[in-house]
């Protein structure tokens, strides 16, 4: 039976096209009509190093990188070393032999295809185009679609001239022929085309730009920093076709602290960063609370503490994203399960800010940043728009009016009448530094009350299957396209689990984890870090005491297959 | 910094000032900067609904507090990077940063190189009077070796910088140095300091008679002296040659008070409206041909 589902892993030395590769299968998948999720890590390494690119295509939809792959490319020998623990019998492997630097002991059962790629693009003296021959005779041998494959390959390589066009195509060719030589005994082969699609097919970070785009940005400040970099590349290349600015700051530091400014000048603001740069912002973040000025923050998680693992994904920012700041500092906090929320939730990260005068942060992280997936396009006036409440020039004003909703209406800058102080210091109505006992009491609490209302935004909280269920999956962030299909499958096999998916991190919607619970017999939380930083909070905050992390963070995301196999460990 | 807030109003000094007194010792220079800046505003027609002043933390980061505007009273060390946000995103406010040596040159000195080299279009008024003093009088990196104070009862053990040298270095452009004691000179370089389209750097030395004993006002009188009139201040070699410290001559020891150097520039601001220029730049640009761009 030929399946619907492929997973095709493409691996080998950072800077030998593997990338190029990888979005090339995935450009002509997603043009027939396929829905694509594709994963990749990067050494930290600026060159060299091993690289891993892989593509999951079905003809539905796609929730996460899938358990393993079925089919694999090996660039090098140790792409080959790397990965032949995952090969079980049957796994195809295509690999660069004879000519390449290794002749691999292929495990017994695995469906071995040798391709002399790099003496083929030796060849034809163009020692680039190796990954040209590989992907021809990927093309041939697993059905991805040739024509649509080589309409890709023009579109990229016309605008680099006919030479380097026919060069590539030449090697393609090449590729082909090779593959067509020998005789397919795998099963393997990518769905037949769909008919195309209105699909858009993005990365995680360049969909944050986007959603920042759509939700209204004027004005970002970035600081280099792995893996967020690619949201300020997006933000700078389109924002001022919007008529907003880019700038990248000296530090972390100065990049929020601009974003506080821009706010203040009535603009919508953010940056983005990692671990290591919300961890510098953490003050400047409580400035935003005391002074209840709007502002986005996105962190794409990486793995820690410190330096840590730079490229690798890890959901570990969670306790610093709530809970990274002095003094009672309440925010927001939202977290993204694929690449559509990447672009859904910048959005609506820029409306809450605006909405509720307050610091918000998104996390998203590593594995996300990098991978691209279809989704249907975006229509730009579907968003709903939020602007601050503003100031409307009657009676005298007060920065920090206690109103029936306690959002207090700015003025920006250049309003007449609404001169004013904005501070970091504790204050009363008008923004005058007042230190009574009794103001301090009051304006935390108007702090914290006037953001409570987000929880009804959120309500519900996501919940997939219905009724009693002996377990319940707790689980947040780009972990949830993997539990989906683990309770998918579970299931599918008769057993009673479900899963419950919120999106909205902090303020927690107690009541709504609780009754979830209430309607499981044991709850499961897994995440990508060493603490259980989600289990803390479900036991600190909620009335469920007996909830099982179930953890990992060994730089990589779960799979569907981990969360299958623990939740039947407590089933049984 | 912005024209388009210059010349808009007919203030006297005295309606710049806000209903909120200054909080500052008696005898405290920034009494003298502050009437400076409130001279240079007025007679710059500077309007109020159009100047916004960020500071950070220290007794001269209080200032905004003093000045009937938009203001925002922000982190220790942070309040140049703020107003880099506020400017950028609105080009026809009037910006100013005011605060101390020790919020500019200590917990801010990563910032100052990049507010001076980007050239943003705003004034940073420094106070510079050699200490600490909201936190009771510690040295700052702006003290003499011979001040003992809160950390150093055995007198201090850093050689002070150079602020003019600093600035100058990273390419302001402009910068000038005055003293408290003298409030009109004080007033005609944040003048022109605030007319200058560009990154304006006004270095004013103050006396703190609290917790800085040793640089009094008669220490900085004699201290300073008047910018040479054949001083040629587009010179940018002459201006670095003049903030530099001599170790002989007459003006062994002593430092410039005046324009030290001015030089037109395109701002950060001219050059990212270039960027949406020549994008063909709109609010209204149709978000679909981004989003297009993302097609397979």
């Amino acid at each position: 039976m030929a399946r619907n589902d492929l997973i095709i892993r493409v691996a080998g030395e950072g800077g030998e096209g593997i990338v190029s590769s990888g979005d090339f299968i995935a450009a002509a998948c997603a043009r027939v009509g396929l829905e694509v999720y594709t994963f990749k890590t990067f050494p930290a390494e600026i060159k060299g190093g091993y690289c891993l690119y892989q593509i999951r295509t079905s003809s539905e939809q796609v929730y996460n990188q899938g358990d393993t792959f079925d089919v694999f490319c090996a660039f090098n020998g140790e792409a080959f070393e790397l990965n032949k623990h995952l090969m079980t019998p049957g796994t195809a492997v295509v690999y660069d032999y004879p000519g390449g630097d290794f002749e691999p002991d292929l495990p017994e059962g695995v469906i071995g295809y040798p391709i002399p790629m790099s003496q083929t693009a030796k060849d034809l003296k163009s020692y680039r185009s190796k990954n040209m021959v590989a992907l021809g005779a990927l093309s041939v041998l697993f059905n991805i679609e040739e024509e649509t494959l080589i309409r890709v390959l023009t579109d990229k390589f016309a605008r680099k001239g006919d030479k380097i066009l026919n060069l590539n195509l030449e090697a393609f060719a090449k590729g082909k022929e090779l593959g067509a030589a020998h005789e397919k005994t795998d099963p393997y082969r990518v769905a037949d085309p769909q008919g195309a699609k209105d699909v858009i097919i993005i990365d995680g970070n360049s969909a944050v730009g986007l959603g920042a785009i759509i939700g209204g940005l004027d004005f970002f400040s970035a600081y280099p920093i792995t893996p967020a970099t690619e949201v300020a590349k997006y933000v700078a290349k389109h924002l001022p076709k919007r008529g907003g600015t880019l700038i990248q700051a000296e530090d972390e530091i100065a990049s929020i602290a601009q974003v506080l400014g821009a706010s203040y000048a009535g603009k919508k603001a953010m940056t983005a960063t990692s671990g290591p740069g919300l961890a510098l912002m953490s003050e400047m973040l409580g400035m935003f609370t005391m002074s209840e000025t709007p502002g986005l923050v996105v962190d794409v998680q990486r793995g820690g503490p410190s330096t840590g693992l730079p490229t690798k994904h890890e959901q570990s920012d969670l306790f610093l994203a709530i809970m990274g700041a002095h003094g009672d500092s309440p925010r927001i906090v939202l977290s993204v399960e694929d690449v559509k929320d990447c672009v859904d939730m910048t959005v609506e990260g820029l409306n809450i800010a605006e909405e509720y005068q307050c610091p918000v942060i998104i996390l998203s992280d590593g594995s996300l940043a990098f991978s691209t997936q279809t989704f249907p396009t975006p229509d730009p006036s579907s968003f709903e728009i939020v602007n601050r409440k503003r100031w409307d020039g009657e009676g005298e004003y007060k920065r920090y009016e206690m109103t029936d909703d306690l959002i207090s209406p700015m003025a920006d800058p250049g309003t007449k009448g609404g001169l004013h102080v904005s501070t970091g210091l504790e204050h009363g109505e008008t923004g005058a530094p007042k230190y009574t006992p009794e103001n301090h009491e009051l304006q935390a609490k108007k702090r914290f009350d006037k953001i409570k209302p987000i929880v009804d935004r959120y309500r519900p909280v996501e919940i997939q299957g219905e009724g009693d269920a002996d377990v319940g999956i707790i689980t947040w962030g780009s972990t949830i396209g993997v539990v989906r299909e683990a309770v998918q499958r579970l299931r599918a096999e008769g057993l009673k689990v479900k899963g419950f998916y919120p999106k909205l991190m902090w303020p927690m919607p107690v009541e709504q984890y609780e009754a979830f619970a209430a309607t499981c017999g044991k709850i499961l939380v897994p995440e990508v870090n060493y603490q259980g930083q989600l289990s803390h909070f479900i036991r600190s905050e909620t009335n469920i005491k007996s909830s099982i992390p179930y953890t990992i963070c060994g730089g990589l995301p779960f799979t569907p297959a981990m969360i299958v196999e623990r939740t039947k460990e407590i089933l049984s | 910094m912005s024209v388009a807030a210059l010349n808009k109003v007919e203030m006297t000094p005295k309606d710049y000032k806000s209903e909120v007194p200054p909080v500052w010792c008696p005898g405290c220079g920034h009494f003298g900067i502050l009437n400076g800046l409130y001279r240079a505003l007025s007679e710059l027609g500077v309007d109020p609904d159009n100047l916004v002043i960020t500071s950070g933390i220290g007794c001269s980061s209080r200032t905004p507090y003093f000045v009937d505007s938009y203001k925002m009273h922000t982190l220790h060390g942070r309040a140049g990077a703020v107003a880099t946000g506020t400017q950028l995103a609105n080009p026809d406010l009037a910006v100013m940063t005011v605060g101390g040596d020790g919020d500019g040159f200590s917990i801010g000195g990563g910032h100052m190189p990049h507010m001076a080299r980007k050239n943003i279009n705003m004034t940073y008024i420094l106070f510079d009077n050699g200490i600490y003093g909201l936190t009771k009088g510690q040295y700052s990196p702006t003290s003499r070796p011979e001040l003992k104070a809160y950390t150093t009862p055995y007198g201090g053990p850093e050689e002070p910088m150079n602020p003019l040298l600093y600035m100058l270095t990273y390419k302001a452009t402009y910068v000038a140095q005055a003293f408290a004691g003298k409030p009109r000179i004080c007033a005609e370089l944040i003048k022109q300091g605030i007319a200058h389209k560009g990154f304006s750097f006004i270095n004013i030395y103050s006396q703190c008679p609290t917790f800085n004993l040793i640089d009094t006002i008669q220490y900085y009188r004699d201290l300073v002296y008047e910018v040479p009139e054949d001083h040629d201040p587009s010179n940018r070699g002459a201006a670095i040659e003049l903030a530099r410290r001599k170790e002989t001559g007459p003006t062994a020891g002593k430092v410039p008070m005046g324009l030290i150097y001015q030089k037109e520039a395109p701002t950060l601001c001219d050059k990212m409206q270039e960027f949406v220029d020549n994008v063909g730049g709109t609010p209204d640009y149709d978000l679909n041909k981004i989003i297009d761009l993302s097609r397979p």
